[in-house]
């Protein structure tokens, strides 16, 4: 398990994925937002964003963000 | 095909109801590069000369390049390519994919055919390689909006949705397609073509992935890029306001008080549309979706008092999928005409929100006298003779150009997109072909960057800028020409030309991202050879439609006080200027001013000869 809490801010969020392209193509190899580990919903106005069971908080999706929607916060029992 | 391709391209009969598949043919992907060049190429296998735009035999090519669906910035990009019905020429419709490019790719296809008619109301249905022709019947009759979210509320995930408002249904010639409700795609009546085809929508969902040939290559030059953007001390400002921080139509505060969350298409990080609610007033809770909103206030430019009003008549408009530009350019032709008593009887507030939405309704279902308005400008010419002309705006190809004399922007230098409004065979459209004269006055210290990013050669900047102290102007003819070369390379790519985007773009890096991620050798010689091919292929596809220098014409009112001016010395600029520019422009493409030909020399250049 890698070390990293993922807050989402789902405020910031534009629906961009490139945190779910990130994550799935390094866990793919392939530029595929449906295999991606955190998944980025809308409806309406709304958004939320879930993460799946196989997620290892990597934070590479935090990575990725332009929009300061999601931050990752080292775990304290990491450090 | 290494990566980038998804390698297939979809063919759907309507008339049929046949669906097939066919290998993208390698060799058609290197010399036509993506996205916006093999829909030119293909359109020319499938447009026989002489359609009617409206006809069956109208075939409509989309296309999203090979960058698009992977994480580089900007890169969603879809493209189709068709005959339109108001320009009468073959012409290119551009949006940001939002999820549509995207997904399309991750279905496994870099094109789409779409030929025939279907017999009702149907939508397009595309899972992975499920592909079905479905009834629309309890779609059709609805708007832009509501059509997208019954469709997305079928499925579960995401979708990309590409749909038309009643305006498309009826075949308004400045109905537009629109992509998950918020972007605009094919002025010129993209979605008049959609809709005399039945097609009111196509959805899309994807699971195969876009892989990329040398990932190595494409992370070290992926991070260097971004670090350039985040670096950019406007991004935050940019994220913030979007399209408002280049037009203040409204204060801060204003925007700030209806903004309810900026969106962004897949990969981009400056997220330029908008979700917006009225917080306030008649109008209050009423939630709409744009490209931007400076869309949703663009009637404050024609006389709208209060914003709210503006942003209620554009989500209207957008509902009914139809251009505001030509919407508010016909009424206004129209009040004129009441005006002078050749239409009696009746009485256009332009500057009245419910007058505006009455006429509004009338056109997208073409009752009455929106019947007639609803073919437009040319509509409008046919039925009320010499009158409708004396009090039309400036035209291009039919059109309504956005800025002029007389046009919604207030602006009156004459730059690449004001030139290419007459230059590009399209006809009128937002955008310059990405050099830098795009609105905002820019020094000409900050060209020379500029125009070295764009791919310009050293020896053509030179002959682009003035000369001299004295002379002061810029030769807007061979920027031009190097500014649709551009457009070309991004169009291809899928990157989007947006300004506040292909500023970090240059035709170098697109060469070593397309190589990284396609496979293809390639270098910024060999890219900019095939751009110029795409463009000239473009030209070729419309001079096999008789489309010649006659269509190039200059408007009276461009060069008549208070007219255009030259953009360094911002002096009244003359006929004879703009046709040199032309002439300029003709010679630097190696196109033959008098035939309106590209010559053979050129053709041969290209290894277009065939197509010729």
């Amino acid at each position: 398990m890698a070390g990293y809490d993922i807050i989402t801010l789902e405020e910031n969020c534009t629906g961009c994925l490139r945190c779910q392209l990130a994550c799935s193509y390094l866990y793919t190899g392939l530029f595929n937002p449906s295999a991606a580990r955190i998944q980025v919903r809308f409806s309406g106005t709304g958004c939320a964003i879930d993460f799946t069971d196989e997620c290892n908080h990597c934070g590479v999706c935090a990575d990725s963000c332009f929009y300061d929607a999601l931050k990752k916060v080292k775990r304290e029992d990491d450090e | 095909m290494q990566g980038g391709f998804a390698g297939r391209i979809l063919h759907v009969d309507l008339s049929r109801r046949k669906v097939g598949t066919w290998p993208l043919a390698s060799n058609l992907a290197e010399s036509f590069i993506g996205g916006l060049g093999l829909s030119f190429r293909l359109a020319h296998d499938y447009i026989t000369p002489g359609t009617d735009p409206l006809a069956p035999e109208n075939p409509v090519v989309i296309g999203a390049g090979p960058l698009v669906g992977t994480d580089l910035p900007s890169t969603s990009r879809i493209y189709a390519v068709t005959k339109l019905p108001t320009s009468g020429t073959i012409g290119w419709c551009g949006a940001g994919g939002v999820t549509f490019g995207c997904l399309f790719k991750n279905a496994g296809y870099d094109h789409l055919i779409i030929e025939g008619r279907a017999d009702r109301p149907v939508y397009l249905n595309i899972v992975d390689d499920r592909v079905e022709i479905l009834d629309a019947q309890k779609l059709w009759g609805k708007g832009v909006s509501e059509t997208c979210e019954t469709l997305w509320d079928e499925v579960s995930g995401p979708a990309g949705v590409l749909a038309i408002g009643p305006a498309g249904e009826n075949r308004v010639s400045f109905s537009l397609a629109y992509i998950d409700r918020s972007a605009t795609m094919g002025r010129g009546g993209f979605g008049a073509v959609l809709g005399a085809k039945n097609l009111k929508a196509i959805m899309v969902r994807g699971t195969k992935g876009v892989g990329v040939a040398d990932r190595k290559t494409y992370k070290r030059l992926k991070t260097d890029f971004l670090q350039t953007i985040q670096s950019y001390p406007y991004l935050k400002e940019w994220q913030d306001m979007g399209m408002l921080k280049a037009f203040p139509m409204v204060p801060p505060e204003t925007y700030k008080k209806i903004k309810k969350r900026r969106l962004a298409c897949i990969s981009c990080p400056v997220g330029c549309k908008d979700v917006v609610e009225i917080a306030d007033g008649p109008h209050k809770g009423l939630v709409a979706y744009s490209s931007s909103a400076i869309n949703l206030l663009t009637p404050l430019m024609y006389g709208f008092k209060d914003y709210r009003d503006a942003v209620k008549l554009i989500a209207e408009l957008d509902e009914y999928g139809m251009d505001m530009f030509e919407f508010f350019g016909v009424a206004a032709l129209a009040a004129k005409l009441g005006e002078h008593g050749s239409i009696q009887g009746i009485n256009i507030a332009l500057d009245d929100l419910n007058a505006m939405m009455e006429w509004a309704e009338k056109i997208s279902f073409r009752k009455g006298l929106g019947d007639v308005m609803a073919d437009g400008f040319s509509g409008m010419i046919n039925a009320y003779g010499d009158a409708a002309k004396t009090y039309a705006p400036a035209l291009v190809k039919n059109m309504h150009p956005y800025t002029g004399p007389g046009s919604a922007l207030p602006w009156d230098l004459f730059g690449t997109m004001e030139l290419g409004q007459i230059l590009d065979l399209r006809g009128p459209h937002v955008g310059s072909g990405g050099s830098p004269t795009y609105f905002a006055k820019r020094p000409l210290e900050v060209f020379p960057k500029h125009l070295k990013r764009m791919g310009v050669p050293e020896a053509a900047i030179s002959r682009i800028l003035p000369e001299s102290d004295e002379s002061k102007q810029l030769n807007v003819g061979i920027l031009l020409k190097y500014s649709h070369q551009w457009f070309s390379i991004l169009g291809s790519l899928g990157v989007c030309a947006r300004g506040q985007i292909n500023r970090f773009y240059n035709a170098g890096l697109c060469a070593d991202f397309y190589k990284a991620v396609t496979g293809i050798p390639t270098d910024l010689d060999e890219l900019s050879l095939r751009a110029d091919r795409v463009w000239n292929l473009y030209k070729l596809l419309n001079v096999r439609e008789g489309v010649d220098r006659s269509r190039e014409s200059i408007p009276d009112q461009w060069v008549q006080a208070p007219g255009f001016k030259e953009y360094v010395s911002e002096t009244p600029i003359s006929r004879d200027e703009i046709l040199r520019m032309i002439k300029d422009y003709y010679r630097e493409q190696g196109w033959d001013f008098e035939t309106g030909y590209p010559s053979p020399e050129t053709l041969s250049r290209l290894g277009l000869e065939s197509l010729g």
